[in-house]
C-alpha cells in the first residue's frame, strides 16, 4: 500500500515561483509607469485644443496669400472683400475638420487600449474563475472517489461476511442434530467444531 | 535623466529580492478584477462621452460662426485698403457696390461653408462610428467568450454532479442486488 501524500511533494517549484514573482513585479510596474500614461492621453485627447492650432495657422496662411500685398486694384476691386471672406471661411473650416478628425482617432486610440486592457481583465477573470471552477470539481471528485472506495470495501466485508456466516452456518448442518448448537447469531459467526458439541452439553441440558 | 527620475519605479534589480507570490490564485483574481474596476473607474465615462461624439455639430456651429467672423474680417481688410489709398478714387455708388458684394459674398459664404461643414461633421462622425463600431465588437466577443466559459464550467459541475448521483444510484442498486442475492442464497439452505 502506497504511503501518505506529503505536502511539500505538491509545492510549487523555484522556477514556478520566480516566474509568479516576477509577473506580479511586472505587474505593479505596469500600473505604475504605463497606467498613468494612458489616462494622461485620455485627458489630453479630450482638451488638447488642436482646433485652435489647426485654425490659426490656417488663417494665417490665407491672409499671407491674399492680404500681404495691399495694391490700389484690391483696394478698388468690387469683389475681393467677398473673396477674401469666402477663401478664409473655407480654410478655417479645413482646419477645423482636419484638427477634429485627428483628436477623434487620438480618442479612438486610447478607448482601443483601455477597451483591450479590460478585455484582459476580463480574460484573466474568467480564466481565474476556471482555475476554481476546475479545482472544486477535482475536489468533488476526490471525494467521490473515497466515497466509492469506501463503499466498495463495505460491500466487500459484507459480501465475506455472509459468505463466512453462510459457511459457518452449513457447517453446523452437518453436525449432530442433537448437539447444543446455540442460538442463530452464535452458529452464524461461529463455525461447527467437534469440540464445541462436547464442551457444550451441561448449558441446555438436552442431552440429559 | 531626469524623466527617469521622476517615475515611480521599483527599485529592484535582483530577481531574488522579489518578494514571493504566497497564493498565486488570489493575486491573479484580485489584480483581474482591480484591472477591471480601474477601467470602470477611468474611462467608462470617456468612453461614452465618446460614443455621444458621432453626434457631433461643432463643426457646423463653427461654421457659421467662422462665415460672419471672416466676412467682418475681410471687411475690414477692404476698409483698410481703401483708407490706405486715400479712398482709392472710388465713387459713391462703387463704394455702395462694393458693400453689396460684400453682403451677397457673406451669405453666398455662410450658405457654402455651411454645406461643406455638413459634409466633412458626416465623414468624422461616420469615421467615428465606423471605429466605435469596430470596437464595440471586441467587446461584443469578449463577453460572449467570458459567458460561453462560464456556462461551459457551470456544465462541467452539472456533469460532474450528476455522475456522482448516477454512480452511487448504480451503487444503491448493486448494493440492494447483492443484499437480494445473498437473502435468495441464504433462505435456500
Amino acid at each position: 500500500m502506497s504511503s501518505k501524500p506529503k505536502k511539500q511533494e505538491y509545492q510549487a517549484s523555484e522556477q514556478e515561483k520566480v516566474s509568479a514573482a516576477v509577473s506580479k513585479a511586472e505587474k505593479e510596474y505596469f500600473d505604475q509607469t504605463y497606467g498613468p500614461l494612458l489616462r494622461e492621453m485620455r485627458d489630453l485627447s479630450e482638451r488638447e485644443d488642436l482646433g485652435g492650432l489647426a485654425r490659426g495657422a490656417a488663417q494665417a496662411d490665407t491672409m499671407q496669400a491674399l492680404s500681404s500685398r495691399p495694391s490700389l486694384a484690391a483696394a478698388r476691386s468690387v469683389d475681393q472683400a467677398a473673396d477674401l471672406a469666402s477663401a478664409a471661411s473655407a480654410q478655417q473650416l479645413q482646419g477645423s475638420a482636419q484638427a477634429l478628425g485627428a483628436q477623434r482617432e487620438r480618442q479612438i486610440g486610447v478607448l482601443g487600449t483601455a477597451r483591450g486592457q479590460a478585455a484582459d481583465a476580463q480574460a484573466g477573470l474568467a480564466r481565474a474563475a476556471k482555475i476554481q471552477s476546475t479545482k472544486q470539481l477535482e475536489a468533488a471528485r476526490a471525494k467521490q472517489m473515497v466515497r466509492q472506495a469506501k463503499f466498495n470495501a463495505a460491500e466487500q466485508i459484507g459480501s465475506a461476511l455472509i459468505a463466512q456466516g453462510r459457511k459457518n452456518l452449513d457447517s453446523y448442518g452437518q453436525a449432530s442434530e442433537q448437539a447444543d448448537t446455540g442460538g442463530f447469531f452464535n452458529r452464524f459467526f461461529t463455525p461447527y467444531t467437534p469440540a464445541q458439541t462436547q464442551s457444550t452439553p451441561s448449558k441446555g441440558g438436552r442431552s440429559g | 535623466m531626469a524623466l527617469y527620475d521622476n517615475l515611480p519605479l521599483q527599485k529592484n534589480t535582483s530577481v531574488s529580492s522579489l518578494p514571493e507570490v504566497k497564493d498565486p490564485e488570489k493575486v491573479y483574481s484580485d489584480i483581474s478584477r482591480q484591472d477591471y474596476e480601474n477601467y470602470l473607474s477611468n474611462f467608462r465615462d470617456f468612453e461614452e462621452r465618446l460614443i455621444s461624439a458621432k453626434d457631433d455639430t461643432s463643426l457646423i456651429e463653427q461654421s457659421r460662426e467662422d462665415a460672419l467672423k471672416q466676412s467682418q474680417i475681410a471687411r475690414g481688410v477692404q476698409q483698410r485698403n481703401v483708407e490706405r489709398y486715400g479712398g482709392a478714387g472710388l465713387s459713391a455708388v462703387q463704394q455702395q457696390e462694393q458693400q453689396r458684394a460684400m453682403q451677397r459674398g457673406t451669405q453666398l459664404n455662410l450658405a457654402g461653408n455651411l454645406n461643406t461643414a455638413l459634409i466633412q461633421q458626416r465623414e468624422v462622425n461616420q469615421r467615428t462610428l465606423a471605429d466605435l463600431i469596430n470596437i464595440g465588437q471586441g467587446v461584443n466577443r469578449n463577453a460572449l467568450q467570458g459567458l460561453g466559459e462560464a456556462s461551459s464550467m457551470a456544465a462541467n459541475r452539472a456533469a460532474a454532479y450528476n455522475n456522482a448521483k448516477a454512480q452511487h444510484k448504480s451503487n444503491m442498486i448493486g448494493l440492494g442486488g447483492s443484499l437480494a442475492g445473498a437473502a435468495l442464497a441464504f433462505f435456500s439452505i
